[in-house]
Formats: structure tokens, sequence, C-alpha cells
């Protein structure tokens, strides 16, 4: 899979035809084999832009204010980023007019172990959901599967689990790369941080740990798209990927079958609801 | 030596550490969180009509239970309560119309993922209790109180413990 | 000084650190998750102490903790009465094996502000009552350029006890500090330097070591130059793709900044330190909400700045030993060498 030479014609017709202000791809890291998100304003770089299948973050995370500015952005998106891109689209983070949107038929990427990443096996939807331009050829939605490993800890007791986790809490260093590299985290300041609230947790302790990752994980939920931005941020290696697929497995049993970001208006699936919806566990 | 055995019985384990107990008269301490048009005034009935139920639950009141973020229940989970209680209004009597539709959505995944992680799936329950319901209110919170005070006290991921 | 080398091999070297792990309180690098970082450990078999391993986080935690208890309170009618903690968990008699000597150095770069306008006692007793063994890198990691720092890292002496590992199973043990000849001593191990030619192959290995490194820069000129730098578009640029997520200053080995915050059960109490981040947008945030630093560019300019001139320019020495543990754990993989060469390079572009 190696669309570098299309993606770097593709972002000089727009440079030259003042479509974009900044355009946002990968280019190859300095020092081993893996690819870097690179955005730059000076068309100069455009040799800079590859896409292979080591084209692994989540570049709709760049289309926040913090990093873009709120200016015309020239952006490459796989399946599951696109459908973050819907999202983000729908609950209003960024204009369509200002997003020129290279949508890429993904065939899946690698993971540093150079086997098929876990999220890909798993995927969905590998074609872009929405674009202005696409490249490769389109495969169609995909049969949804249970991850395997939530499959696993669910078959575990109580208390194993309890311990499992509570081990994953306690190397949780609080540096909020998770948060930074989700698309949709893009919460000016999160409920978590808010210093002058009495619901703020501040030390590096497993409690707070375990407050931030399970209320990050529920107000992601329905929104989540598995690119896995988070896991691969995460410097302690935590396997965030747990919470996040446990909770898209409820939402996808019980909820008609709902998957993040599918639909052009999608807004998550704690924005609609269904006469039908279980409430056999509420007295 | 009947005495022994009887005492050793009588303790209280608690559900996610099997190696700490509880005296037998051990307490639990519920969150209870009402919305305002249902169910806060359906254990207002309750309290009028003289029908008595457990004293564990401690009350607050919001507007509607979609208000209940799953926030609040790690953060009563994280503090002092052993367990928690949402209640609100029956689907369709809601006072903002569609508001329990949205909110029981979140609360069976709130539910699953908090026993995902490793707290007993009775620590968090919810119900719906209309402002006519003032038996039924009484019911619901012993049931819980029972239910909780069978799984001992919630000893994982409190703030004291730091 | 005299020379303190111990000759033996990997069999002797294994006894040697099942005798510290029985004696003293040890930590090491143990595996968790897929990666390692230095934990308690009772056994031998729960840690890979033998040779250089990359671990996610330094030694820093063990001085410098993620979260520490600073005291307790009690508010009351009357007032607020404050208390000491009672003990510190991280202050007894211990060593550390398997550390990397740049892990090392940044311990003695600390020790400059942890001594400067407060003296911080419990990092002093913590430095105070911990022996360092140190192992030897044989060659240079991908993103590594210690020697090309103000350090000298062929005869650091910021380890107590130093283990190189020489051709055809050779294994040196040398005590660089009095607590390392201590140490070495307490294990029954004699002095073997007279008898062989330890220090002409140390010296060797050394060599090899220094040649395999791919990142180079002359830090004097980079020092000099950012002095005139601070307006520098090039900052903006070198930022483009950085996330902001504090991971590069809790992992830094040298990175020292920290907050505190209050957790409150009714009306007691504790007041934690745990760390934090220039990086972050609210580092800079004050009461009234003003924030000097709102923007990407300017928090890796202060960030650069600190590390390559104000430092230096307070305490003589730079605030980076090199490592690279930034750069391999950032989420986009900027690493401060490319940020600080970069910026240099293209300013005489500029004029």
């Amino acid at each position: 899979m190696d669309y570098s030479n299309q993606i770097r014609e593709i972002a000089s017709r727009l440079f030259t035809d003042n479509k974009i202000d900044y355009f946002v791809g990968y280019k190859q890291n300095s020092f081993d084999d893996s690819q870097v998100p690179f955005l730059f304003t000076d068309p100069a770089k455009i040799s800079n832009l590859v896409f292979t299948e080591k084209s692994v973050f989540n570049l709709t995370n760049y289309l926040k204010p913090d990093h873009t500015k709120r200016k015309r952005v020239g952006l490459v998106v796989k399946g599951c980023d696109s459908r973050a891109l819907n999202l983000m689209l729908t609950e209003s983070q960024v204009k369509r007019e200002n997003v020129y949107i290279i949508g890429i038929c993904c065939e899946g990427v690698l993971n540093e172990k150079g086997e098929k990443a876990q999220n890909c096996v798993e995927c969905v939807m590998s074609d872009p959901v929405v674009y202005d331009e696409i490249l490769g050829t389109p495969s169609g939605k995909k049969g949804y599967t249970i991850n395997a490993d939530i499959k696993e800890l669910a078959d575990k007791s109580l208390t194993e689990r309890a311990d499992y986790f509570e081990d994953i809490f306690n190397n949780c260093i609080r540096c909020n790369a998770c948060r930074h590299s989700c698309p949709l985290c893009y919460c000016a300041k999160c409920c978590i941080d808010q210093e002058t609230s009495t619901l703020y947790h501040g030390a590096n302790t497993s409690s707070g740990a375990m407050h931030a990752l399970m209320t990050w994980s529920l107000h992601l939920a329905g929104r989540c798209v598995d690119c896995r931005n988070c896991e691969k941020a995460c410097p302690s290696h935590l396997p965030l990927h747990l919470l996040h697929k446990q909770n898209e497995s409820v939402i996808y049993e019980n909820f008609q079958q709902h998957l993040a970001g599918m639909e052009k208006d999608d807004r998550g699936a704690f924005y609609k609801y269904s006469l039908s919806d279980p409430d056999d566990f509420i007295l | 030596m009947e005495t022994e055995v009887k005492e050793a019985q009588s303790k209280i384990v608690s559900a996610e550490n099997p190696d700490l107990t509880a005296p037998a008269d051990w307490q639990p301490v519920i969150m209870g969180i009402l919305c305002n048009w249902c169910s806060y005034a359906g254990s207002d009935l309750t309290g009028t009509s003289r029908i008595q139920y457990p004293p564990n639950i401690r009350i607050i009141r919001v507007p509607c239970s979609s208000r209940v973020d799953p926030w609040f229940i790690i953060k009563s989970l994280q503090s002092t309560a052993d367990g928690v209680l949402i209640s609100g209004c029956h689907p369709g009597d809601c006072h903002y119309i569609s508001g329990n539709y949205y909110a029981r959505r979140r609360f069976l995944v709130t539910k699953k993922l908090l026993n995902f992680v490793g707290y007993h799936e009775n620590r968090v329950q919810f119900s719906w209790v209309s402002a006519a319901e003032g038996p039924k209110f009484a019911k619901v919170v012993a049931k819980v109180t029972d239910d909780i005070k069978k799984l001992g006290p919630l000893h994982r991921y409190k703030k004291e413990n730091f | 000084m005299n020379v303190f080398i111990v000759e033996t091999d990997k069999a002797g070297l294994q006894k040697f650190y099942e005798e510290i792990i029985g004696k003293f309180e040890t930590y090491a690098p143990v595996e968790k998750f897929g990666k390692y970082d230095y934990k308690r450990v009772l056994k031998l078999n729960e840690c890979e102490p033998d040779s250089p391993i990359e671990t996610t986080m330094s030694v820093k935690p063990l001085f410098f903790p993620k979260t520490a208890k600073i005291m307790k309170f009690l508010e009351s009618s009357s007032g607020t009465t404050l208390s000491e903690i009672e003990e510190d968990p991280l202050s007894g008699k211990r060593v550390i094996l398997g550390v990397k000597h740049c892990d090392a150095r940044s311990l003695q770069v600390l020790d400059h502000v942890y001594k400067w306008d407060y003296i911080d006692t419990d990092y002093q007793n913590r430095r105070e009552n911990t022996v360092i063994v140190s192992s030897r890198c044989n060659k240079a990691g991908s993103q590594c350029f210690c020697t090309s720092l103000d350090y000298d890292v062929e005869n650091s002496d910021a380890h107590d006890v130093r283990i190189i590992y020489g051709l055809d199973g050779k294994i040196y043990i040398q005590a660089v500090t009095e607590k390392g000849i201590t140490l070495l001593q307490t294990s029954n191990l004699t002095n073997t330097a007279s008898a062989s030619n330890a220090t002409e192959e140390i010296k060797k290995l050394y060599q090899s070591f220094e040649s395999s490194f791919r990142l180079r820069m002359n830090y004097a000129e980079i020092n000099a130059k950012l002095q005139n730098l601070y307006d520098s578009p090039e900052f903006d640029i070198v930022s483009s793709n950085c996330i902001s997520c504090n991971t590069c200053a809790f992992i830094c080995p040298t990175c020292h900044c920290f907050k505190i915050s209050d957790e409150k059960i009714k009306d007691t109490g504790v007041r934690y330190k745990s760390y934090d981040s220039c990086n972050n947008g609210y580092f800079t945030l004050m009461a009234g909400g003003h924030n000097p630093r709102p923007v990407k560019y300017r928090r890796w300019r202060q960030r650069a700045m600190h590390k390559f001139v104000y430092y230096q320019d307070r305490f003589g020495v730079n605030l980076c030993v090199g490592c690279g543990k930034c750069a391999i754990s950032c989420p986009v993989n900027i690493s401060i060498f490319d940020v600080v060469n970069q910026v240099s390079k293209n300013a005489g572009l500029q004029n």
C-alpha cells in the first residue's frame, strides 16, 4: 500500500491553487522505519510526504485549533480516521469548507512488531466515509467482531479482573497523552483538569488514574472509532483499548448495532435513543 | 468452639477484595441520586406516608436522571460510598420529555464498564420511581441496601487509602 | 582514590547481584506491559539488571516520585492543623541495579537545583542512602547523544559501581566512589586491578562505544547561538506536530517541574506533590486567567532554552544528558536534539 506519489501530487496541486494553508500528512521518522505526522505550510517540503502501511497516527487530531489554528487544511485520512472526522464535522469542531480530505482505502497498518495491527484485523470500515478525493478501491463495510482481549477478560472472575485493572491504573503516570492524541477529545479544558472544581484529582494515585481513565472512556463511549492513537501515545503502554472496546461492544449489541461515525450526521450513540432500548436492568 | 465458628461465619467479606472483611453489623453508605420531578417527589411521599426504609441512603437531587454524568457514579465510589442508586421517571413520563431515554443508554454502558473493571455489578443500581410510588421507593432502597450489605465494604481505589 | 576493579564472569556477576538483593532493598528494571521500569525486586529472576535495558522512565521516580505526600491537614472550627507525613517510603538504604550512565548523570544535574534556594531534605536523604550500580552500554542507541554533551562519559563518577561487559564473557566490576568500594567489599570481592590489564581493555571498549554514535552536536556552539534566537520563527516549525501531552517532561531524567494538589475527605486531607510539565497548556495559567504561554511554540521555546541556556547560565551544566528517552516515548517522536539543531541551523539563514 503505497500512495506517496499521489499524495505529493495532490498536495502540490492544492498549494498551487491556493486551496489550503496547512497540509497534514506523514513523513519518515529520522531514526527508525516508522512514520510521524507532518504539518507544513511551505510547498517546498512536499517531497517529505509518504504514505504506506506504516502510516499509523490518526491525523484528524491536528484539526483541533491548537494545531492548525482554524485555517484551511489538506488532510490524509484512512477509514477509521475519516469516521473520526465525520464526528468532528457533525459536532461542529471543523468547518467542511476548511478541510480538503484525501481519503485512502486502507489495507491495514502494521504495529511495532511488524504484524497487522489488532484494530485493523477487526476493522469494520476501511474505506473513507467522507472525502474530496479517494485513492484505492473501496471494499465496503465489514462485519463486526468482538475484540479478542475483552472476550478473554470477560471469562475471568471478578477479582482477577479487578487485580488486572488495578495493575493498569497503578502504572498510569497521568501524562494525558491519551487525551491529547485522541481527535475526539477536543474540550478546551478537560473536566478532569478543572482546578477549581472539587472533582479535580491532581495526585498521580491509582485512584485518580481510575477516575480519569474511566471518565475519559465513558465520555468517549459511542464516539470512539478505534484508531488506537491513545494506546500508541501512552508511554506506559497501557492496554487502553480494553475500556473503549468494552463500551463499543455493549453499544453495538444493545443499541441497534451503532458504530461511531459511519453515517454523515452521526453524533455518537448517546445523542440518540430508541423506545425499545433495553431497561430490564432497571428496578 | 461453636461461638467461634458462628463469629467467623457472621463476618462480611468484601466482594472485590476477598481478603478484607467487616463485622456483621457493618452499615453501608449508599449514594442516592434522584430526579427532582418523579423520584425525589416519590421519596418524599414515602416519608409523609410514614413508610420506613433503611437510613443508609444519602440522597441528592438533580433536575433529571439524564443530568447524571457517569463521573458522578465513579466519584461516589471513590469517596465514601459503597454503592450508588440512581432513580428517575418512568420512560414516557420524563418532565423534560426524553431525558430518561438518553439516560438509560448511559446507565447500561456505565454499569457494564464498572463490572468489567472489577466492581461487582450490584454496586450501582438504577430504578424508575414515579411521584406516586411511595411504597415502591421504600422497597427499592431496602433491596439495594440489602444487596450492598451482602457485598461488603468497597476497598479498591478509595481516596482515603492514600 | 585507588583503582578498584574486579574481573569476573557472568556467573560471578549473578552471584554479586543475588548477594545485593539478599542484603539490601534493591531496585532493578522490571518488565510490565512490554516495557521496563525500575521497581523493587526480591529475587533476581524478577528483573533484568544484566545489560543496560531501555527503560521507559529513568531512575528519577526513585528520587522524585510521580506522586508524593508532603503533609496532612485537619480542618476544625479553630483553624487548620498541619502535620508531617510519618515516613518517606523511599528513604531507606537501597541499591539500584542496571542503571545507565546517563540516568546516573541526571541525578548529578538535578542535585544543583535541589540544593539551590531551598534544600530539599527528602531528596538529599534519598541520594545519600542510595548506591547506584550502573551497566555500561556497549553501543549507542538510535537517539543517544550523551558523548556530545558537557560531561565526561568515560570517567563519570555519577554512579558508585560500574559493570563493564568485555569480550569473551569477561565482566569487569569497577568501584568508582567510596560508597562503591564499600559495597564491593561487603560482597567480599577483591581488587584484581593490578593482576590484569583491565584498565586498557576498558579503555578500548569505551573507544568502540564512542565511535558507535550516530548523533553528534557541538553543545557549546548551540548554547551560544540559542542565546540570540529567542524570536526565531523556527520554533513554530519544529513544534508543529507536538500534541502538548506532557510525556517528554515526565519521562525526562532531568525535568523536575511539579504541581501541588490537595485531596480531602470531609475535614481531613493530604497535600500531594506530583509531576507537571511546562509543555502543558495550563502550566502557566494564573489565577485571574492570564496565560503567558498559551501557544505551543512558546512552550517549546521555553523548554529548549531552559535545557540549553537558562540552566547552563545559572548552574554551569546543561539540563539534558542526551539519553533520547523523550524522542522514543513522544507519540510523534520529537527529539530535543532535532529541535535545538534545527533552530540553531536556520538562524544563520535568517540573517
